[in-house]
């Protein structure tokens, strides 16, 4: 069972006791995708962040892979499918080392589980120096603590690349980044597309954006207001959809915005 | 948990090519050290955080000043006298220093376990009864079961319910207390018929200099390192206590590492408490209960963080020995009991403000 998509959520809805914080939202990530998930705060791209990664589980709707239904979707299910989440802040462990960060969870062992750390620092100089360019940093034995949010940000990102995963959800990457790390992750973002690998790009930054995605999918209140290919849509469209909701939309289209 | 996966480097990604100038810095893996000498400077350099290290200079410092001391006035402050330098080293700073490891790989998990006296209590009771009914092989490990299934209900407690650990593990604390008066009565547990010459030998031997407290901290100490800083469970340990929901995320289970943590204190607790027994000879009920303040003292002493996340046997050892050795220097100077206390209690905040401190250079 193979499919067009990789990722589909149908009918989503999310409800925290009486308070609903996603209204039936449904869409599709296509494979070697680059999605970006837009809105303001409260939007509800926080809770649907969750869900895609399987940390919180949601109240009604379906969640497909591949083609296949996923049946219970929670964080062992998703980790397995291949789904990684780059989160804002809570992504690394500051008192470990850069090298015990990357391998975290899946380090390189002999049989009897011992770590082989000579091996797993080498291939994580080797990460820091190709995968993603971070300037600053003097050796992978260095604690987390002591980089700065860009750097640590790179190093969680060259994490998710080094395991190669199928779906690499980013949340507000580009938040803690300087400008030249930003652009140096957006043309990452491209060749991720060019290896195949999916990516779902959460930002408040439109123009960081525009430049990188596909497709944009615009939330408002907890509802998916917009769903557009970029070549159908602009910076602007995007921008009335993010600040006035449908209502903005409407007057984009209408020319009076 | 999936497999680590090995992949060879031409499969890694490479950098987007910059945009303006040609970065020609060092790059991380020409920059790696290739001679011992350079591997081991490196080390020290990025476990500065740790602690171990500024402790350590402390540690030798007093052992200098005492061995001065011991030198210039050795009958006032018989310091180096043979049977004090072995009472010392190889025996009362390798128990404390056992449990300080246990109460140390705890912390770094993110836990607290108050019950740790109360615990070497009942355990010592159970492996005195058990070993005069039924030999001292059953009182063993009757004793360690003991030990580590009261640190693993504990454990349970804390996982399920949620509850702050040092308030379940208080508790819990004065409950094992109370068990080991009605289980026992209040007179001593006294080791008469499970004594012999072999289980003294293993577990309280004298040899000369070297008694098998200190033999069995090597070991212990050993497996224990290699266990938390070289095996994927410590590192785990390591992830759960420093950020809980950065190890979830990838997939590693906070509550299963917490429980593997508290399984691993009360072995080490019960092992503690047969050493204490052996040597002893006897266990009164609720004797035991300053040993949890010491054992955490030594870990804090020794640099781990009461916020979980950061720590290091060699350090908790080190910490046991600032401890035992500053005791030691108190009675041989004839200062009243309640020194100690003082200073005990004094080193603990101390310590742990010089943590806040370090750990806040580090962030």
């Amino acid at each position: 069972m193979t499919s067009d998509y990789l990722l589909r959520l149908e009918g989503v809805t999310k409800r925290y006791g009486a308070n609903t914080v996603l209204k039936d939202v449904s869409f599709d990530i296509g494979k070697g995708e680059v999605v970006g998930l837009l809105g303001d705060n409260g939007a509800g791209k926080s809770t649907l962040v969750k869900i895609m990664s399987g940390v919180v589980p949601m109240t009604s709707g379906a969640y497909y892979w591949d083609g296949a239904a996923v049946p219970t979707v929670n964080r062992p299910t998703t980790e397995s499918l291949g789904v990684e989440t780059i989160f804002q802040d809570s992504a690394l462990v500051p008192q470990m080392s850069i090298t015990r960060n990357i391998f975290m969870g899946r380090e390189i062992t002999n049989p009897l589980g011992f770590m082989k750390l000579k091996k797993m620092d080498a291939i994580a100089s080797n990460i820091l120096d190709t995968v993603v360019t971070i300037e600053g940093i003097k050796s992978s034995k260095q604690l987390v603590a002591s980089l700065s949010g860009g750097q640590a940000q790179a190093v969680a990102i060259a994490r998710a690349v080094h395991f190669k995963r199928s779906l690499l959800i980013l949340d507000e990457p580009t938040s803690a980044l300087a400008v030249r790390a930003t652009e140096a992750l957006l043309d990452y973002l491209r060749q991720l597309k060019s290896e195949g690998v999916s990516s779902v790009l959460v930002t408040h930054n439109l123009h960081h954006a525009y430049k990188v995605c596909d497709r944009h999918i615009v939330m408002n209140h907890g509802k998916k207001i917009l769903d557009v290919r970029r070549e159908d849509t602009s910076v602007e469209e995007l921008t009335a959809a993010v600040v006035e909701g449908e209502v903005g939309v409407n007057r984009f289209r209408a020319g009076t915005f | 948990m999936s497999q680590p996966t090995e992949r060879p480097p031409e499969h890694v990604l490479t950098a987007p090519a910059p945009t303006e100038t040609v970065i020609t810095g060092r790059r991380l893996s020409d920059n790696t050290p290739q001679t011992f000498a350079a591997r081991f400077r490196e080390n020290i350099q990025y476990s500065r955080g740790r602690g171990a290290l500024e402790i350590g200079v402390i540690v030798a410092l007093v052992l200098i000043g005492f061995i001065i001391a011991g030198l210039v006035a050795p009958s006032q402050f018989p310091f180096l006298s043979a049977s004090n330098l072995s009472g010392v080293i190889s025996q009362s700073i390798p128990v404390l220093a056992l449990m300080g490891i246990a109460a140390g790989i705890l912390m770094i998990a993110g836990e607290f376990d108050l019950s740790l006296g109360a615990n070497v209590g009942f355990t010592a009771i159970v492996f005195i009864n058990v070993s005069e009914s039924a030999g001292w092989g059953w009182g063993i490990i009757a004793g360690l079961a003991t030990g580590t299934s009261i640190a693993l209900v504990n454990g349970l407690i804390v996982v399920l319910t949620r509850i702050p650990s040092f308030i379940a593990t208080l508790g819990m604390g004065f409950f094992w207390v109370g068990a080991s008066i009605f289980v026992n009565g209040t007179s001593p547990a006294i080791l008469v018929d499970g004594k012999d010459d072999a289980l003294v030998a293993i577990f309280a031997g004298d040899f000369g200099f070297f008694r098998s407290q200190l033999l069995w901290l090597i070991v212990i100490g050993f497996v224990m390192w290699s266990f938390l800083h070289r095996h994927k469970l410590g590192n785990h340990i390591f992830a759960v206590g420093g950020n809980p929901s950065a190890a979830k995320a990838i997939s590693i289970k906070p509550n299963s590492v917490r429980l593997l943590a508290f399984g691993v204190f009360g072995l080490l607790v019960a092992f503690a408490a047969i050493l204490i027994s052996v040597r002893t000879g006897s266990m009164q009920p609720g004797s035991t209960d300053d040993y949890t303040l010491m054992a955490i003292a030594a870990a804090v002493v020794g640099g781990t963080s009461l916020n979980g996340g950061r720590g290091s046997i060699i350090g908790m050892v080190i910490g046991a020995a600032l401890i035992r050795l500053i005791e030691n220097g108190l009675i041989l100077a004839k200062a009243p009991g309640f020194y100690i206390q003082l200073f005990v209690g004094l080193i603990i905040v101390i310590a742990a403000v010089f943590n806040k401190l370090m750990e806040g250079k580090a962030s």
